[in-house]
């Protein structure tokens, strides 16, 4: 453990005298007041801060990445090209000790700065406020889908399998299927039709959904929605009547211990919108029930919700702890990222290493996209695809799937449950994991068995 | 009795990037370097003497054979925990100063914070940088590199030291500082690999050496027995009258043999510290490392290898052990009680009629330069040898003061 603790202190000292580090700080220290001055948004205080705080926590986050690859790795490819480590290597340390007091360098490094610069942007977000004069609705605005930390309920799509199943038999026994088309193209079409059903709703029709769970901490909640319709109206508005309140008196209609939200709004089509509603209408049991009336009187067009239109938002935890839980995000990057830079180290020289991390950085920076467009062209790559190239893409981290400031930006919960899921959970079996520790374990331990079997001294005859 | 460094046809092949064998850096090597010896592995460049120390180290894997440091493993932590190292050139890091290099390496081994300072202290002391230890190594000469990496070597107060071309770079008092070091090391019941092409500088200060050629040891044994001229003798007095002179030439031209005098020249190598200490006396700056003549107190007798001969001939040296572990001391001093001598005497008496030493010298035979000597007279070598090592392990230890009063006789105005 001493030499663990050694080495690492010396990664730390290597990192700060050769000024690597020193840079890329004095960088963000001058970047980051900058940025809080200069950001304007969309001219309302909520869009400033929003502004503010993407920009910002991707410029540190990137910073730091790129911080964090060049340390790993010049710290052990310098240690080998410049022959340090012989007078290491022949103390009694193991070859392990070494790297993981590597990691552990540039781990401990990574979270000194991290903590210096997220520190920085939470109290130029926190007060931004008080030095610019702002209304009291853009305040109030800025506080309800800002300063808060929002969870989202979504309507989950409808297993309709059984029922378009029964449909199929019954077209299928009156004869009425179309010739000529495959079974699976009719029954996906069915599926489609069954499931539009259950988000539509005609004239004088009621929607229903439910929710559990739901555990409000401020006094208001939201509902976020968008409209489709049938065919457009003449002024692109719609009358809605919303319903909100405990679901068992939806459902059952037994006597209900809190108010029911009960009220028409008039909104345009096909744009999202919100609704504030009173946290008091959530029961205590949190099984909340939504309700949609097209009223027959006002409107004369189908609605239909779009299968993410509909989400219930309602405040489950503080911006504080949002932004606390967004930064561990960023750690577990810099973690992954050290993790690569030691293992390409452990057997690349500099240069080669530094582009190998690189170009496995930015393909997981915009893995989303990549994985999309191979996923595109599979389509006539097929076995060979899936097979390799889909596997080796998905064993990359999916840095912008899990990216910090998309949660911030929204007011987006970011719960300790999805934190961890980032961290060891895998992506398929329904979870919606990363496995960015797991990951980074495997390259770690990929680098401790290639350096451990490695020729240190390089031949000299 | 085991060797402090012993290795078994320990071969080491380059071969290119398809396999192929380019060069025999290593071939077949079999080395036996004894506790308590300085052994010299000399050589010209490009000899294999490096990559030989590196495949002990375990910087290097070995094509063939193996490698037995203080009885284990050169990649093994107990077994470096007693090894110290100084690579060909000071690998420093060059961002930190002198005390954090070696603090560094004191961390490294586990020394607890009081015993790391204090060592560090007095050998900052003994190389002679304490009045530039803040300042970072990058700006250090090559010669004060030499020092500090010097220092980093002997932290640990090692059993075995391993030196790879020791004095590269040093000034001459610094090479005569690294000498005279090894000197007291040896003293001290230290275990010394040298590698080195420097002639001057193994002659002076080496029990045995081996000379490698292509890979392979070309020769090897006792320095005094390689280099002495015995059908020569040299006769040195005080300043004499030439009348007395004339009297030993006739006396020579009785016995039938020619004879040369001359006045004895200095070596440069004196010549030259005593000028610059002469400087030093005068007290004019400098900012490079100082001389001192000190060893560290840390660096402890021994125990392990003394035999009951040695406890009573030096017990005023083993007085002089470390000061900040007086327990290890006395842990050390409780494993070899008297039944453990005893095995090294046994060791001692059986390993004589091994063929090794025979083997060396048969090999004599092979290399042209030698002189060839007398059949007799090499079995007398030989005999005074077991002869030796029946008697006393004192022998050895009178061998190494003999050897220590030469060079300092040499400088009388260095002290």
């Amino acid at each position: 453990m001493h030499s663990i603790r050694a080495v690492a202190i010396n990664t730390i000292k290597q990192a700060l005298r050769i000024k690597v580090a020193v840079v890329f700080t004095i960088l963000l220290l001058v970047l980051l007041p900058a940025l809080g001055f200069t950001t304007t948004g969309d001219e309302t205080l909520k869009g400033r801060l929003q502004t503010f705080v993407s920009y910002a926590l991707s410029l540190t986050s990137f910073l730091l990445c790129l911080l964090t690859i060049i340390v790993s790795i010049y710290t052990i490819t310098s240690d080998i090209e410049q022959k340090q480590i012989y007078t290491v290597i022949t103390k009694p340390i193991r070859r392990f000790q070494i790297l993981t007091g590597k990691l552990l360098g540039v781990i401990v490094l990574d979270v000194i700065l991290l903590c210096l610069f997220s520190a920085i942007i939470y109290t130029i977000t926190i007060y931004m406020p008080k030095f610019i004069k702002v209304s009291e609705s853009e305040l109030i605005e800025a506080d309800n889908e800002f300063f808060t930390a929002r969870a989202s309920l979504t309507v989950p799509e409808v297993d309709v399998t059984k029922e378009v199943a029964k449909r199929y038999t019954e077209l299928d026994r009156r004869g009425e299927l179309p010739a000529n088309v495959p079974r699976e193209e009719i029954i996906a079409q069915l599926t489609q039709q069954a499931q539009l059903a259950k988000r539509a709703a005609g004239a004088g029709q009621v929607l229903l959904w439910e929710f559990n769970n739901v555990e409000p901490l401020a006094e208001s909640m939201f509902i976020r929605f968008k409209y489709d319709v049938s065919a457009n109206p003449p002024d692109s508005q719609v009358w809605g009547k919303w319903f909100v309140g405990d679901y068992q008196f939806f459902k059952y209609g037994t006597q209900s211990k809190t108010p029911i939200y009960d009220e028409m709004h008039k909104h345009s089509v096909r744009n999202f919108h919100e609704i504030e509603i009173p946290a008091e209408v959530v029961p205590e049991h949190g099984h909340l029930a939504v309700a949609f009336m097209n009223v027959p009187s006002l409107n004369s067009v189908g609605i239909i919700f779009p299968p993410d239109g509909l989400e219930v938002l309602y405040k489950a935890d503080s911006f504080t702890g949002n932004f606390v839980r967004t930064v561990f995000l960023v750690l577990f990057r810099l973690i992954f990222l050290a993790c690569l830079g030691i293992l390409a180290a452990s057997f690349l020289s500099f240069p080669v290493a530094i582009l190998f991390c690189f170009v496995i950085f930015f393909t997981a920076s915009f893995s989303g996209f990549v994985l999309d467009s191979f996923s595109f062209l599979s389509e006539n790559v097929g076995a060979v695809y899936s097979y390799t190239i889909k596997w080796l893409i998905q064993l990359m981290p999916q840095f912008d799937k899990f990216n910090p400031s998309k949660f911030l930006v929204s007011a987006k919960l970011l719960s300790w449950t999805d934190v961890v899921k980032v961290a060891i959970y895998p992506l398929w079996w329904g979870f919606e994991g990363d496995m960015i520790f797991v990951k980074a374990a495997l390259l770690f331990l990929l680098a401790l068995l290639i350096f451990s079997f490695r020729e240190i001294a390089r031949i000299t005859v | 009795m085991e060797y402090a460094i012993e290795t078994f046809s320990l071969t080491k092949i380059f071969s290119d990037w398809w396999g192929r064998t380019k060069v025999y850096a290593v071939d077949n090597l079999d080395l036996q370097v004894r506790p308590n010896e300085v052994f010299g592995l000399l050589g010209p460049n490009g000899s294999g003497k490096t990559t030989t120390l590196k495949m002990l180290l375990g910087l290097l894997h070995p094509t063939k054979g193996k490698a037995l440091l203080l009885g284990g493993d050169g990649t093994d932590p107990k077994i470096n925990c007693r090894i110290g190292f100084l690579p060909e050139e000071s690998y420093l890091y060059r961002y930190l100063n002198a005390r954090e290099t070696l603090d560094f390496y004191g961390r490294l081994f586990g020394l607890p914070s009081k015993v790391r300072k204090m060592r560090i202290e007095a050998l900052l002391d003994m190389v002679g940088l304490k009045a530039v230890a803040n300042r970072a190594v990058g700006t250090f000469s090559k010669g004060m590199a030499r020092r500090i990496g010097l220092a980093q070597a002997l932290i640990n107060d090692p059993d075995l030291l391993i030196l790879d071309e020791p004095t590269t770079g040093l000034d001459p008092i610094g090479t005569r500082q690294i000498k005279d070091l090894v000197l007291k090391l040896a003293e001290r019941g230290k275990t010394i690999l040298l590698c080195s092409h420097l002639l001057a500088d193994v002659e002076d200060v080496c029990d045995r050496i081996a000379i490698l050629y292509g890979g392979k040891i070309q020769t090897q044994g006792h320095v005094r027995e390689l280099l002495q001229q015995t059908n020569k003798r040299q006769i040195t007095t005080d300043a004499i009258s030439d009348t007395a002179v004339e009297k030993i030439k006739q006396l020579v031209r009785e016995e039938d043999a020619d004879c040369e005098v001359t006045s004895p020249m200095d070596k440069l190598e004196t010549f030259f510290i005593r000028t610059v200490t002469a400087a030093q006396q005068q007290a004019q700056p400098t900012s490079g490392a100082v001389s001192t003549t000190k060893i560290g107190d840390f660096l402890t007798q021994q125990k392990a290898v003394e035999s009951i001969l040695d406890k009573l001939v030096s017990a005023p040296i083993a007085k002089q052990g470390s000061v900040e572990t007086p327990k290890l001391e006395k842990v050390a001093a409780v494993e070899s009680p008297g039944p453990k001598a005893d095995e090294q005497l046994l060791s001692k008496l059986t390993r004589s009629a091994e063929p090794s030493e025979f083997k060396a010298v048969t090999k004599k035979e092979k290399v042209e330069t030698e002189p060839v000597e007398s059949q007799t007279r090499r079995q007398e070598q030989v005999r005074e040898n077991i002869l030796d090592r029946l008697t006393d392990g004192s022998g050895t230890k009178s061998q190494d003061k003999d050897k220590t009063e030469k060079p300092q006789a040499g400088d009388s105005g260095d002290a």
